[in-house]
């Protein structure tokens, strides 16, 4: 029974009882950008509606304009059947609903039982914070719903998946009977997943309403009844969950109508230039993010990882350019190994980065193009006289040549970073790597976020690349890219490459392997 | 041995502890203020200038009323005025706070010291008269307990409010609804706003709070203990009281704690004539330590998370 | 700045051309400080005038006694306009130094609160060295005195960058309690410690002869009716002017200049690209520290000879810190801002005893300027006026580094953005 976007609702009388939320033409967008693009979303009361997508599909700006944290440029919500007006948290509340957030909105150095109270305290005497009864209203709320807790203990001392319970529990207790969950498993062990879910089923058997976004297709199945699907903004569909499988969803997901086709020679690769073995890394919240893995890459070939984002490409990206400490485990390029010895010296072993945020970690957007463009090489003899001036006719130089080069529109290198559109940013990080001709390339997301015309560009950058010899490790959420760029494919879930595959792998394979699928269910072993 | 004697005969001397915990106290007042407005996330190093504020109104009003209870409670809202300032421009504005309490600061003492020219045409207030001082209490019989009495039971009246006051805001902080709001708006302040809490209103009143007890203690200054006014007379009393904050881990006990170990210094150097050590080295004694505290030598002081970071809704 | 070079292709449809958006960028970045100034002297103005004084009489007052301008009328004909531009450049000379010392590590992202306590522990060790070897001919005493004030400087400041590179202390409070002992250091030594001068309280003896900074005007005879002596402007100015250059060639022009600005913009990025940020947070903080120092040795070496509890009582180090914010911490803007609030300082006396307006109003002033900088008020009014705002070709508006970016930036440039911590 799959349908695709209704694109007239259905009138809002007669289904009064039934429907909990009621999405109508949604539209949310940023300069350049499209979050949410008439996205209309109806979840029915007492179900548990999964919605998915990749990152950046617009999952989390929905929910962000249904729980008040955004205004949406244009479209209608009705909760319970009747229109809202939403226009912060505590309008979402009142209503009846309640987020527990992708990053826990929970105060580290308070209890338990302030944590969920605050804002709602009962006090005594005025007003003196009556700890006796917020602990007895909590336990009462965690009998109630089988979430046991100690509500005197120090929130930072508990565990990641006990801080959840906090946030789900601070959320019935303003009385929400519609609670969205923005990827809750995130940041939970196997073991505590299947703790929530049995959560969540008794939630709904008491009758709540529950939103679950998330991209990972086998709870998907395991815990929704029906799932939206959104791509770019934009929903492809709604399913029955016991209708559908994972295949079907994955396709949904991923997509097959932006078809990008890369014009590439076959791959000669050469000897391993990046030799990866036994990694472990660990996430800043202390979480293993990479969990022993192993991988090579030959001069001459583009390795791509693919996975849904947060299963640990940022980490394994970010130690190898050796901006995060590896926890155990051996990297080298060529010969010489390059494990904990820092950003610079990995840089003049022969590595080049184009960081996943360029705004972040690429470009120092207040600096000139022509400072950009020698980032990292301000001291290289190259650019600097002694490794003290810059040679600055030498610096701008080179910037008119890379700007010509990489086809960087800019009037001029002296214009600040920031007044450059994305792509044209981005352009400048790809130029400034490659420059470095290195051995290695670390190209983390190179075309998030930029015009197709960039894309296609920086796609032949990296080929060319290719052929003259670099080993090229690639990390793209857009499997597209992965597939069309790719000479082997490298899948990446829970912080591990679950399979290898060639190049021509299909998108239902690779879609299946990134969502945990595919594979023999390694869960009750972690 | 005789230095270790002299220090022993100044240890047993009740004026020194008096004057400690007079001083102590003196401190503790902008500290318990500062301790306030940085839990809510506002730092504040204008302390110096709210205090002098109050110096200064509470003096002129000395003046013209005689009445040293008229003259604090404007000491106090001239205090709270300056906070009003830093609060309207750092909050509201977002602007640097450590600038803007710079600039309270610069701005505290070119004000008062202009109206001060200005109302006693450059002739400076004359010095306060009894009636208009801060009277000293002194507990009959209790006064008379040989070394404790007059540390304890024989002193100005605004050690015992400042005392009172210390208890009441180690409550307020850790015991109340107000305090645990004002602690999470100062941790997370998304996550305080998620929750309903109104980020502004508590900031404004924290900042403000922290204005009224610093315009207290420059009342306690000026028509308690010195009684005269003169331009920038806080010398840095606002600053150490900064230190003393950091000192105690943002906790009004903590604070208090260091409060009296600065008075103890400030003590010595006021009862040392019998000690053969320059005062100047005494009184470098308190920021020695304070640094020695920062560069984590002895356990860390962190100060609340959001402190220091101006608050925009919805943003993350 | 790099150099303006017209671009030799004509701009095309829908972008500005160079010209125009350097023009802009100069526009922002002047119109701030200039717009603070002025709001400043109304806001003074305004007190002045509710206080019951005549603001056109107290700024004629600042003006002459700052300046030398609009000395006329029978109030300040007794004053001589080219005295008071001597002691303007006199008060200017170690405000342009602590000014560099605040607005490097500015640069870096640190604020440096102790600008004053590095000037006193350069004027300390300077004067140490000028009066224990006042024997020494003046081509080597000179230097050594100098050099010797710089390193205390920068010692005294490295402090600082070491904390705060290795515990995290914050350098604000660091600065604070750095400037404190600096102090009572100062009053130990004049105060029956080493330095005191026998029977003179608080002062030391005097530096030698050649340890000395030659004046502008030297002589026994009269200048526009005053003694040669008090003209009191001396080359110390030129050493100023000097290291403001330094700092313009350091910031623009070396690597190191690169990493500290880098540092201070995106330490993610710095990162990123391999500098090491605790290195370059420890070097800004001795530089800065050194440019201090170098105060304190230039005004023992050409000022007051001898160490006075001023060093450490002025408010040398506060002043700094508007400068550096005023002149928007660039060479040339901190020289104008120094000439600025020197001028207020030295004629403040002037309107003080000539308008009957208490020389303070100069501390008000120099209040209003940090706080309208810090809270950016103007921003206010620029939002009122869209004509001005350019869009750029890219995906958020503002072209340079000012505040004013603050408002755009807080919108997500991509919805992946919306649920993360920043």
């Amino acid at each position: 029974m799959s349908t695709t976007a209704p694109e007239t609702p259905q009138a809002m009388t007669g289904d009064e009882g039934t429907i909990a939320i009621e999405m109508r033409n949604i539209r949310k967008a940023w300069p350049g950008v499209v979050a949410n693009d008439n996205v209309s979303f109806t979840v029915q009361k007492g179900e548990i509606h999964a919605l998915v997508g990749e990152n950046g599909a617009g999952k989390s700006t929905l929910m962000n304009v249904l729980y008040g944290l955004l205004r949406p440029d244009a479209g209608e919500i009705y909760v319970n059947g009747k229109l809202a007006h939403i226009s912060g948290p505590r309008d979402a509340i009142a209503l009846g609903i309640g987020m527990v957030h992708q990053h826990f909105m929970l105060i580290p150095p308070l209890t338990v039982g302030e944590n969920i109270t605050l804002g709602r305290e009962p006090v005594y005497n005025v007003d003196v914070f009556d700890t006796a009864k917020a602990n007895a209203n909590i336990r009462e709320l965690s009998a109630q719903y089988g979430l046991a807790i100690d509500p005197s203990t120090r929130t930072s001392d508990l565990p990641v998946g006990l801080q959840q319970r906090v946030e789900i529990l601070k959320v019935l207790y303003r009385g929400a009977d519609i609670l969205i969950l923005d990827e809750p498993t995130g940041v939970l062990t196997p073991q505590e997943t299947d703790d929530l879910f049995v959560v969540l089923r008794g939630l709904v058997k008491r009758g709540k309403t529950i939103i679950f976004i998330t991209h990972k297709l086998r709870e998907v199945l395991e815990i929704s009844d029906n799932v939206t699907v959104l791509r770019r903004g934009k929903v492809v569909g709604h399913l029955v969950t016991k209708e559908t499988n994972q295949e079907e969803i994955a396709r949904m997901m991923v997509g097959r109508d932006v078809l990008l086709r890369v014009e590439k020679p076959p791959a000669k690769p050469g000897e391993p230039l990046l030799r990866v073995e036994h990694l472990n890394v660990t996430s800043e919240q202390g979480i293993p993010a990479v969990r022993d893995l192993s991988l090579e890459v030959r001069s001459g070939e583009i390795l791509g990882i693919a996975g849904v984002e947060g299963n640990g490409q940022s980490e394994l990206v970010e130690a190898l350019a050796g901006t995060r400490q590896v926890v155990s485990g051996h990297i080298q390029i060529g010969d010489a190994a390059i494990t904990n010895i820092g950003a610079r010296k990995i840089r003049s072993a022969g590595m080049a980065h184009i960081p996943e945020d360029r705004r972040e970690s690429g470009l120092v957007l207040n600096y000139s193009i022509a400072d950009n463009l020698i980032f990292g090489h301000q001291r290289d003899d190259t650019f600097t006289w002694k490794g003290i001036m810059l040679r600055l006719q030498t610096i701008r130089e080179w910037a008119e040549r890379l700007i010509k080069q990489f086809d960087i529109r800019t009037p001029s290198p002296d214009i600040a970073a920031r007044a450059l559109s994305g792509g044209n940013q981005q352009k400048v990080v790809v130029a400034r790597e490659l420059s470095s001709k290195p051995k290695v390339l670390l190209a983390a997301q190179p075309t998030r976020g930029v015009d197709i015309g960039a894309i296609e560009f920086i796609h032949r950058q990296l080929v060319a690349e290719r052929d003259s010899g670099a080993a090229i490790l690639l990390v793209s959420a857009e499997l597209d890219e992965v597939r069309s760029l790719s000479d082997r494919i490298a899948v990446m879930y829970e912080g591990r490459i679950v399979s290898f595959e060639p190049a021509d792998a299909t998108e239902e394979r690779l879609g299946l392997l990134m969502t945990g699928g595919g594979q023999k269910q390694e869960h009750a072993s972690a | 041995m005789q230095l270790i004697g002299q220090i022993l005969h100044l240890l047993i001397t009740p004026a020194l502890w008096q004057t400690t915990l007079e001083s102590g106290v003196l401190l503790l007042l902008p500290a318990l203020g500062g301790v306030i407005s940085e839990r809510s996330g506002v730092v504040n190093i204008a302390m110096e200038g709210m205090m002098l504020t109050g110096a200064f109104a509470a003096v002129a009003v000395a003046e013209v009323t005689g009445n040293p209870w008229i003259s604090t409670l404007v000491a106090i809202a001239a205090g709270g005025l300056m906070a009003v300032i830093h609060a309207v421009v750092s909050i509201r504005f977002r602007a640097d706070q450590i600038i803007s309490g710079v600039a309270i600061n610069i701005f505290a003492f070119g004000i008062t010291a202009f109206l001060n020219s200005k109302i006693t045409n450059f002739q400076g207030f004359n010095p306060v008269k009894p009636s208009a001082q801060l009277p000293y209490l002194h507990i009959p019989i209790l006064d008379k307990i040989p070394f404790f009495g007059p540390i304890f039971f024989d002193q100005n009246i605004i050690v015992y409010v400042g005392l009172f006051l210390l208890v009441a805001v180690q409550f307020m902080l850790f015991r109340t609804r107000l305090g645990l709001r004002i602690r999470a708006v100062g941790e997370h302040p998304q996550a305080a706003d998620t929750a309903g809490i109104n980020v502004y209103s508590i900031r404004y009143g924290s900042v403000i709070a922290s204005g009224l007890l610093s315009g207290l203690a420059g009342a306690f200054l000026a028509i308690g203990i010195t009684n005269v006014f003169n331009d920038g007379m806080t010398d840095g009393r606002g600053y150490i009281a900064l230190a003393a904050m950091i000192f105690g881990k943002w906790t009004p006990i903590g604070s208090f704690v260091a409060c009296l170990i600065f008075g103890l210094g400030t003590s010595i150097v006021a009862n040392n004539s019998t000690l053969n050590v320059s005062r100047d080295l005494l009184s470098m004694l308190p920021y020695i330590l304070t640094l020695v505290v920062l560069a984590g030598l002895v356990g860390k002081s962190i100060p609340p998370a959001a402190d220091g970071q101006p608050y925009t809704p919805g943003s993350e | 700045m790099a150099a303006p070079q017209a671009p030799t292709k004509p701009a095309k449809p829908g972008e500005t051309s160079m010209p125009v958006i350097w023009a802009k960028q100069l526009g922002r970045l002047i119109g701030a400080p200039i717009g603070s100034v002025i709001f400043a002297f109304i806001i003074g103005a305004i007190i002045v005038l509710i206080t019951g004084g005549d603001p056109i009489q107290a700024y004629q007052g600042l003006f002459c006694g700052g300046i030398g301008l609009f000395c006329t009328g029978d109030l300040y004909s007794s004053i001589t306009p080219a005295l008071e531009i001597s002691s303007t450049i006199v008060f200017a000379t170690p405000l342009i130094f602590t000014g560099l010392a605040v607005a490097l590590p500015f640069r870096a992202g640190l604020f440096n609160i102790g600008a004053q306590g590095q000037l006193t522990m350069g004027a300390i060790a300077a004067a140490a060295v000028g009066i224990h070897y006042a024997s020494w001919p003046g081509f080597i005493l000179l230097p050594a005195v100098l050099i010797v004030g710089t390193l205390a400087g920068a010692a005294w400041g490295g402090i600082v960058g070491v904390l705060k590179a290795f515990t995290g202390a914050h350098e604000v409070v660091t600065t604070i309690m750095l400037n404190y002992i600096a102090a009572f250091f100062l009053y130990y030594l004049l105060r029956g410690g080493p330095m005191q001068l026998a029977g003179q309280p608080e002062i030391s003896a005097n530096v030698g002869a050649g340890a000395q900074l030659p004046h502008f005007l030297n002589g026994n005879g009269q200048l526009f009716g005053q003694p040669i002596g008090v003209y009191q402007a001396h080359t110390g100015i030129l050493i100023a002017f000097a290291v403001a250059v330094l700092f313009y060639i350091l910031l623009k022009r070396t690597a190191l200049g690169y990493e500290i600005r880098a540092v201070g913009q995106n330490q993610r990025a710095a990162r990123y690209a391999g500098i090491s940020v605790k290195r370059t947070l420890i070097i800004t903080m001795l530089i800065a520290g050194a440019f201090a120092g170098l105060a304190g040795g230039v005004e023992i070496a050409g000022l007051s000879h001898q160490l006075t509890i001023r060093y450490a009582t002025d408010s040398t180090g506060f002043d700094a810190i508007a400068v550096a914010l005023l002149g928007a911490n660039a060479a040339i803007g901190i020289i104008l801002a120094a000439f600025l609030f020197a001028a207020l300082r030295v004629a403040g006396p002037v309107m003080q005893g000539n308008a009957n307006v208490s020389q303070n109003l100069v501390d008000i002033i120099q209040a209003v300027i940090l706080f309208s900088i810090a809270a950016n008020f103007l921003r206010t009014f620029k939002i009122r006026l869209p004509a001005l705002r350019q869009t750029p070709p890219g995906e958020d508006a503002p072209m340079v580094a000012t505040t004013v970016t603050e408002l755009e930036d807080t919108e997500p440039s991509e919805p992946a953005e919306v649920g993360d911590t920043a």
